[in-house]
């Protein structure tokens, strides 16, 4: 057996995690050879789900799914050119970061209030916050095609993070940081949570000095970051912002 | 028996065509026609009622969404449904929205029949496949290890911790089990 072969075996079981999975989900979408394999182990084991008892959903669930499927496409049906255009660009974030279509939408709704608000009555002076651009960065993870997405918030001093297709190895955390210009001591934006989109809080000081071109690094560390009193970790990616 | 089980999965191919197609209609005959199917595989993974609803909701807006992801040429569709549900189980498992609570055998052991036929019938036609063949000429641990992944949706590490082996070696018994499986199963195929 070759070792793609067992690779495929072992990612379509479902067996592989931390950085393994990430390196093999990264392939089955980059490598056709690779998703072939796949293929056939999904073929080969499948028949084992029909030993599985059936089990009959409460009939509460059909009707939250329709319902959860009306508002989806109305949100995307009746509302203005603008959130059709915000939602092809995190479609486009979507494939570089293997986010979710569910994360993309919630992500939508937080931007959404902000973008439309503004701008609508021109006359009205903008809240200074609102006069700094918006930013947003994608932070490739070394070895595979997935990103982080990172989106910086004026108006609330947040930064969105975006790990939808990162699953947690049980070891390692990965934390964010802030690379002042100045050349000083980097300042920690947080500590990634896979799997999820998270608001994390942007101290006021580094919000300040954000600009299209700030550099951000991610460093791999033990599990709740770094710890105090010693170095961070190896860096694993980095990213810089540009203006959305 | 042969004849009605055709006909079932060609309806449910015909239907996963016209939701591919934009028909939102076609979401309900799926549902109808898999829900219990795909609630079993999602409940045994996640091994609790409330993370598995949770789960079968996503599976089927997951499914209106990228219904075109669906190669009628390449796959039966409920294998393929089956294999997108347990994949959504397990990433649930694993982004951490869901704590798996053990489902004692006793309850995922099959429960009163209140399914659909529809589904017996879908289910009849891949039961005598060879996997299941093919997995009883393992030894019994690498045989149980993968069945436990399968099932479960556990991990090297998570197999090692529960059977109290290091991680290698746990890695090495399954790996020699799968170099078997494949063995056995392309001398069928």
């Amino acid at each position: 057996m070759t070792g793609d072969e067992l690779l495929a075996a072992e990612f379509v079981l479902g067996l592989l995690e931390g950085e393994e999975l990430l390196a093999a989900r990264a392939r089955a979408q980059s490598d056709a050879a690779f998703a072939e394999e796949i293929a056939i182990w999904q073929d080969r084991l499948a028949p084992l789900a029909d030993t599985i008892a059936p089990r009959t959903p409460r009939a509460e669930l059909w009707p939250r799914i329709e319902a959860a499927l009306a508002s989806e496409s109305e949100a995307a049906g009746s509302e203005s050119a603008k959130i059709i255009s915000l939602r092809k660009n995190l479609r486009r974030w979507q494939w570089a970061g293997g986010f979710s279509a569910a994360a993309a939408i919630v992500l939508a709704f937080l931007a959404l209030p902000q973008l439309i608000s503004p701008g609508l009555d021109t006359d009205e002076p903008l809240p200074a916050a609102v006069q700094q651009a918006r930013l947003a960065a994608t932070m490739p993870i070394e070895g595979t095609s997935l990103s982080l997405a990172l989106t910086y918030l004026p108006e609330d001093d947040s930064l969105l993070v975006g790990a939808v297709g990162l699953a947690a190895d049980g070891v390692h955390d990965h934390e964010i940081w802030f690379v002042p210009d100045s050349g000083g001591d980097l300042v920690s934006l947080g500590v990634v949570t896979p799997g999820r989109v998270v608001a994390h809080d942007v101290p006021e000081r580094v919000a300040r000095t954000l600009h299209e071109g700030s550099q951000l690094v991610l460093t791999r560390e033990p599990l709740g970051g770094k710890p105090p009193d010693t170095a961070a970790g190896p860096v694993v990616a980095e990213a810089r912002f540009t203006t959305i | 028996m042969r004849a009605a089980s055709t006909e079932a999965r060609e309806r449910l191919k015909a239907a996963m065509l016209r939701l591919a197609a934009g028909e939102r209609a076609a979401l309900e005959d799926i549902y109808r026609a898999t829900s219990a199917k795909l609630f079993g595989i999602c409940y045994r993974i996640l091994g609790d009622e409330k993370e598995a609803e949770d789960a079968l909701q996503d599976v089927y807006l997951t499914l209106w969404r990228r219904a075109d992801r669906f190669d009628p040429a390449r796959a039966s569709p409920i294998s393929w449904l089956a294999t997108f549900a347990r994949n959504r189980a397990i990433d649930r498992l694993r982004s951490g929205k869901a704590r798996r609570s053990a489902v004692p055998e006793s309850e995922a052991a099959p429960i009163a029949d209140a399914s659909p036929l529809a589904e017996a019938m879908l289910i009849d036609a891949e039961r005598e496949a060879r996997v299941h063949g093919c997995l009883d000429t393992l030894d019994e641990t690498p045989r149980d290890a993968i069945r436990t992944a399968f099932f479960e949706g556990r991990t090297y590490a998570e197999l090692a911790e529960s059977m109290g082996v290091p991680l290698g070696t746990m890695k090495s018994w399954i790996r020699r089990g799968l170099a078997k499986l494949k063995a056995c199963m392309e001398a069928g195929e």
